[in-house]
């Protein structure tokens, strides 16, 4: 929407700057926590949330408040959102074999199909997005596909995140193939592996909150 | 066990209005039918199917696999495109505003495949096809 970059522009010039609304999203163990707490800890020492092997350990929106980043002499103050994993299918069978009780994997894909929807609800409060993607799976799912036409649609901008290549497996190019008309960056979350070209995208990319 | 698909026309999705063609949709889906339509819902309304998926899943219907494949637009085309989606948001402000819901908005030229998951086991996805394994 032209609007909203006029918006952002008439905000950013008589200074009613607030903060960036940045959220986090993208599939299920694509590393988004463990991006949230690398942000948080560069910048606050603090973490996040937990993260683990098990799908949708991030069931609820998790927020880090004011985390404040430096680039190139100013200050960006970010709101950093750590959305659950999107998802179309959540089967409470798919964590027995986590060693869960059948109770336990039940309560548990009930909360993850909360999640989902708190996720897609808060796509309306977010002013920029990191989609992170896992750089060793194939980009091309529907998932991050209706997720993108749905920031295009709502003008957000996005910065696409090409997460885990300190793995063997892991062809960053394929994400820039198949979604050649986005900024990508290409981290390890996990490593903190070119942190610094991330801050850069992100003190470029964002648009602030009004 | 057998796989029933249903194939269905764009035309007739169109006629519904938004929130009966999803609800359409997850029925067909949940009663264990693999729905395929010469057409491509708009983002957002794929983003509410997978939030409705969400509100219906339960033990017997763990979610939806959905694949599509968008004709892309270029030029004049795109443009008229997009006007059409700012016309639908601004008919969908102005419905919210007096309480009467807004509900048509046309489906784009393509193909979809929306299944059951617990049938479709993986759907591999390229530029301008997709595959679909299945496990009945």
């Amino acid at each position: 929407m032209p609007f909203g970059k006029f918006f952002d522009w008439f905000y950013t010039f008589f200074g009613f700057r607030k903060t960036v609304r940045l959220g986090i999203y993208g599939s299920v163990n694509v590393g988004k926590t463990t991006l949230a707490n690398r942000i948080s800890k560069d910048w606050t020492g603090e973490e996040v949330g937990k993260v683990s092997h098990i799908p949708h350990e991030t069931r609820f929106v998790q927020k880090k408040e004011k985390v404040m980043i430096k680039q190139d002499g100013k200050n960006l103050t970010i709101n950093l959102l750590d959305m659950p994993g999107l998802a179309t299918k959540i089967d409470y069978r798919s964590f027995l074999k986590y060693g869960f009780s059948k109770r336990a994997a039940k309560q548990r894909a009930r909360e993850a199909t909360d999640g989902v929807i708190e996720a897609i609800k808060w796509l309306n409060n977010v002013d920029t997005v990191l989609a992170v993607m896992d750089a060793t799976q194939d980009p091309l799912t529907q998932v991050n596909i209706t997720l993108l036409g749905n920031l295009e649609a709502k003008d957000i901008p996005v910065i696409l995140i090409a997460n885990k290549i300190d793995k063997k497996r892991a062809r960053p190019d394929s994400i820039r193939e198949a979604f050649p008309q986005y900024p990508v960056v290409e981290i390890s979350a996990l490593k903190g592996k070119n942190m610094d070209e991330l801050y850069e995208a992100i003190a470029k990319y964002s648009r602030r909150g009004r | 066990m057998k796989l029933k698909f249903n194939f269905i026309s764009s035309s007739a999705l169109d006629e519904k209005p938004r929130s009966k063609r999803l609800s359409f949709i997850l029925n067909t889906v949940k009663d264990g039918t693999i729905l395929v339509t010469d057409g491509v819902l708009k983002a957002d309304e794929e983003m509410d199917l997978i939030r409705e998926t969400m509100r219906r899943v339960d033990d017997g219907f763990p979610g939806i696999e959905v694949a599509s494949l968008k004709k892309p637009t270029k030029g004049v085309q795109s443009v008229l495109e997009k006007m059409t989606d700012q016309k639908e948001r601004i008919q969908n402000l102005i419905s919210g505003i007096t309480g009467s819901p807004f509900e048509k908005s046309s489906l784009r030229t393509g193909i979809t495949l929306i299944g059951p998951a617990k049938f479709i086991k993986r759907i591999k996805k390229n530029p301008n096809s997709f595959s679909v394994l299945t496990e009945v």
